[in-house]
């Protein structure tokens, strides 16, 4: 279901622009999302020529960021779209610049694994944490992309509060770290290395938490950033009410 | 061969087919258009012609050349100072006696009266007139420019054309006019005449200038009661009335007034002006209230035809500026439509102007040889006039029947010109 | 909301957003109007604030202009325009048959969708209403208001050489400016415009938008767009209309990004079909 009604203007061409528009984003979150997964496999399999794969991609990435922006901008100087259509087009840009952001931290992340493959060793720690972080992170990335595609707020909703899971995980992950280092001072460079892998991962969850939180404010108009999950809640539901 | 060759059917192909057809059609029917303008074109040229060359000759009227003397014994006269001695006196006999002085070799009594009627009696008039002038000019002899009969006037005209006319002159008339005109003593002049008198039996004297004033004084007091009240109800109907059952019946009524044949106002003028209120005869009040009547329907439509042309735009202007009802007719509505009206009101009077029957109904036909002064005062009018010529046995008033209907046709076209001139020069644009 | 030209008047919708206001100058209740049978406005309550400029968007035959027109009873010229319910100008109500029509059009003045100066000179156009309402005594006076008038309407510098051309002469956006000058001449509460500027080029559009703004300051200003984007830009609050019914009111940033009502998100973003 498209609660949007993009398919519903007078103006067929409008409807044309703005699905495609919303397809090519969904291409591109796809794109962000296969790279992170790239990454973090690169990460725990050692996987050399799998990281210069992400690093390669990320030019796509790049190529893909311009080419919504160039189509948003072109989009409002010709439509001029008003109210859910406007909403659109701004999440779209600024959705562009979330996912652009998340295929840099995956590039970072790639980068570490080239860097552990390098140092050599056989120490597994770090890992455990890594992966359970990462496939919380992916699943996340996954599900702010599907609200958008559908324009699902309970989806949207899950992602901001999740969010706050991911946050509460990266730190204990953090301190696990700093255990490890006092433990074993040799470690110490390649567990920074995870640490670096770590934080890229949680400022991957905070753009998916932007995204699900434009996603809401596109198909609300209400703006939910830099609010607490409670206000957010009441807000929406003042919201349905009003409907 | 060539690819581009169109195929025997596409569209192209027929379009150009059919494109010879269509050409052939616009011009038969642009050649339709333009053979009616030029048989309508035809028809008034030989109008035109037909009535300038049978009416031209109205203009010019024939003069005899005499040796006159006013002499005292002749006219019976002592004082020409004295109105009542010049009342009386016998310039006929003057003129008789030059015409035998003349002719020396007339004796008989019967070619003395053909000899005599060679000269219109109102060159007698003409005499006395000067003598008034001039009562020096008594016991002297000099030579006269004697106004012709009509008869003789007749005869010269035709002469000139190559076409004698013999049928009211003798042979002997004939005669001696050649012997006139061989002494040079018979020449045309330009009849002013036609344009300073009024009708008269006497084709020689007649004059179109009575009917004239009738008509002007007739046109004067249509316009003058038609137009107010032709605008008054104009307005009162496009912006007043409420739009009833009422007010529709009046306009259809008034859309019928316009093609209620204009003898019936005659009629109903008869009935009402003169049979009841009782006024008089053959005057242009009574006229001109007949032809009130006739008019109006003609200028309240044409009014109301200019107050809706009044864009919807101005109106709202004025009144969301606050304007009043009567400050929207008097500052915009009125002036935007005045050369509307105005042209509407001169359409109407030329169609007046032109109007016989309902003149005839109420007696404006009656035979009036004075020029009238006033609108109380008897009158007939041109279009009336030229009928009555029309029915004149006289040769000679056949080309003033056709010279009164250069003047009014004059005098429409005057008036066609004033309504353009109006329309051009009093328009504004918007 | 794919409506169907059959589901007409009979439909009945709330409005919805900020109907009132905290400074009225325009109480407009339970407003209807029909002509002939056909229902043209259904119960419309709406404030308009001072010095507010309120912009009224909605399809052809929405009734905005009907509603316009009742503020300053031009609906009167039409003889089968019934108006019922109130609309009070300040203290003043106007939807009374015993309100003289006259003071009432010089407090609420109006500018007309096509410029429509007098045939008649740019100083007589001006000078038009300040003499119909006795509103200067001495020559003197009257060449002030024309002045300040037409300075107002910035249009001064444009035409102050030649004042007694016909005000026919001017440009499209010149005559509309010359009718807004005719207008405040009378120092007017209101002003009602009905698309101002539908029939000029973008450019003279530009200048009446900026006047409006500028007139705002002294004036209540009321505008009927077709132009959406135009509402955006000259407005403070929007009222969408449909079928002669108030969707919603609302400031005009909060109709143009996320509007209350989806009637309104449909016209706005162009999914009428």
């Amino acid at each position: 279901m498209d609660k949007l009604h993009l398919d519903q203007h007078i103006s067929h061409q409008f409807n044309e622009d703005l699905e495609h528009l919303r397809t090519k984003l969904l291409e591109m979150g796809g794109l962000v999302e296969d790279q992170l997964k790239d990454a973090i496999k690169a990460v725990e399999t050692a996987d050399g020529g799998l990281a210069e794969k992400v690093i390669e991609t990320e030019d796509e990435v790049d190529r893909r960021e311009m080419a919504l922006d160039h189509e948003s901008i072109s989009l409002l100087a010709r439509r001029q779209p008003a109210a859910s259509d406007l909403r659109l087009v701004m999440m779209v840009t600024k959705a562009t610049r979330d996912l652009e952001r998340m295929g840099d931290e995956a590039n970072k992340i790639a980068k570490m694994a080239i860097a552990l493959n390098n140092e050599g060793g056989e120490s597994a720690r770090g890992y455990v944490e890594l992966r359970h972080l990462a496939r919380n992170v992916i699943r996340l990335v996954s599900i702010a992309l599907d609200a958008f595609a559908r324009f699902d707020v309970e989806s949207a909703m899950k992602v901001v509060r999740e969010d706050k899971n991911i946050d509460t995980e990266y730190r204990s992950a953090v301190r696990e770290m700093i255990t490890y280092m006092m433990e074993d001072p040799r470690a110490i460079s390649r567990v920074m290395n995870i640490m670096w892998a770590l934080r890229a991962l949680e400022r991957i969850g905070d753009h998916a938490r932007n995204i699900a939180e434009q996603v809401i404010y596109l198909v609300h108009g209400t703006d939910v950033r830099h609010t607490s999950i409670g206000d957010i809640e009441k807000k929406l539901q003042e919201k349905l009410e009003a409907h | 061969m060539n690819n581009a060759q169109p195929q025997k059917n596409s569209p192209a192909e027929r379009v150009q087919q059919s494109l010879k057809k269509r050409y052939r059609a616009e011009a038969r029917f642009r050649a339709f258009g333009a053979f009616s303008v030029i048989l309508g074109l035809a028809a008034l040229l030989v109008l035109f012609v037909k009535i300038i060359s049978s009416g031209i000759g109205a203009f010019q009227q024939t003069y005899i050349k005499l040796d006159l003397a006013y002499d005292e014994s002749v006219l019976g006269i002592s004082d020409p100072r004295d109105e009542d001695q010049l009342a009386v006196a016998n310039f006929e006999g003057a003129i008789r006696a030059a015409l035998l002085t003349r002719f020396p070799s007339v004796t008989a009594r019967s070619d003395k009266r053909a000899l005599y009627s060679m000269v219109s009696i109102a060159a007698a008039f003409e005499l006395q007139d000067e003598l008034r002038h001039a009562p020096d000019l008594l016991n002297k002899r000099r030579q006269y420019w004697l106004l012709a009969d009509d008869d003789l006037d007749t005869y010269f005209k035709s002469l000139k054309a190559g076409d004698p006319y013999l049928g009211r002159v003798s042979p002997q008339q004939v005669e001696w006019i050649t012997s006139l005109i061989e002494a040079g003593e018979v020449r045309k002049q330009f009849n002013r005449r036609f344009f300073t008198s009024g009708d008269s039996a006497e084709a020689e004297m007649a004059g179109i200038l009575g009917a004239l004033i009738g008509s002007l004084l007739t046109l004067a007091v249509t316009l003058v009661l038609s137009f107010p009240i032709g605008v008054g109800a104009a307005i009162y109907l496009e912006e007043y009335a409420p739009a009833n059952k009422f007010t529709d019946f009046i306009e259809v009524n008034i859309n019928n007034l316009a093609a209620v044949p204009s003898v019936i106002f005659g009629l109903l003028g008869l009935a009402i002006f003169l049979n009841m209120f009782g006024m008089p005869r053959s005057v242009p009040l009574v006229g001109g209230l007949v032809l009130t009547l006739m008019t109006l329907p003609t200028i309240i439509i044409s009014s109301r035809a200019a107050i809706k042309s009044v864009p919807q735009s101005i109106r709202d202007a004025a009144l969301g500026m606050g304007a009043s009802k009567m400050q929207l007719i008097l500052h915009h509505v009125l002036p935007l439509a005045m050369p509307g009206m105005l042209t509407g009101a001169i359409i109407g009077m030329a169609q007046a102007l032109g109007e016989t029957a309902p003149l005839l109904m109420i007696g404006m036909v009656a035979f009036i040889v004075d020029i009238p002064g006033s609108i109380d005062d008897p009158a007939t009018v041109l279009p009336v006039q030229i009928f009555l010529w029309a029915d004149s046995p006289e040769r000679a008033f056949v080309e003033r029947t056709s010279a009164a209907i250069m003047v009014l046709l004059g005098f429409l076209i005057a008036m066609n010109a004033l309504a353009i001139w109006l329309r051009q020069h009093l328009e504004k644009r918007w | 909301m794919n409506l169907s030209p059959d589901d007409r008047a009979e439909l009945k919708y709330k409005t919805v957003g900020e109907k009132f206001s905290e400074t009225p100058k325009l109480k407009i209740r339970g407003l209807n109007v029909s002509y002939a049978e056909k229902q043209a406005i259904f119960d419309v309550n709406l404030d308009i604030g001072s010095n507010e400029v309120i912009a009224m968007i909605g399809p052809s035959g929405c009734g905005k202009s009907t509603f316009l027109r009742c503020i300053n009873r031009m609906n009167d010229t039409v003889d089968s325009c019934r108006v019922e319910g109130s609309i009070q100008l300040d203290d003043m109500e106007i939807c009374d048959d015993k309100v003289d029509v006259v003071p009432l059009r010089a407090r609420v003045g109006m500018v007309f969708q096509k410029p429509n100066p007098f045939p008649k000179s740019i100083y007589d156009n001006v000078a038009y209403g300040p003499r119909i309402h006795g509103l200067a005594s001495r020559r003197s006076e009257l060449d002030g208001l024309v002045e300040t008038s037409l300075r107002r309407a910035g249009l001064w510098d444009e035409v102050k050489d030649r004042l007694l051309q016909p005000g026919t002469s001017l440009s499209g956006g010149q005559q509309q400016r010359l009718c807004i000058a005719r207008t405040i001449a009378v120092s007017p509460e209101v002003i009602l415009m009905d698309e101002p500027c539908s029939s000029l080029d973008p450019i003279a559009t530009a200048k009446i938008e900026e006047l409006i703004a500028e007139l705002s300051e002294n004036f209540t200003i009321a505008i009927v767009t077709h132009s959406m984007q135009q509402a955006a830009r000259v407005s403070r609050r929007t009222a969408y209309f449909h079928l002669g019914q108030l969707i919603e009111v609302n400031d005009t940033q909060h109709v143009f990004t996320n509007p209350d009502h989806q009637l309104t998100e449909a016209y706005i973003t162009g999914r009428f079909g």
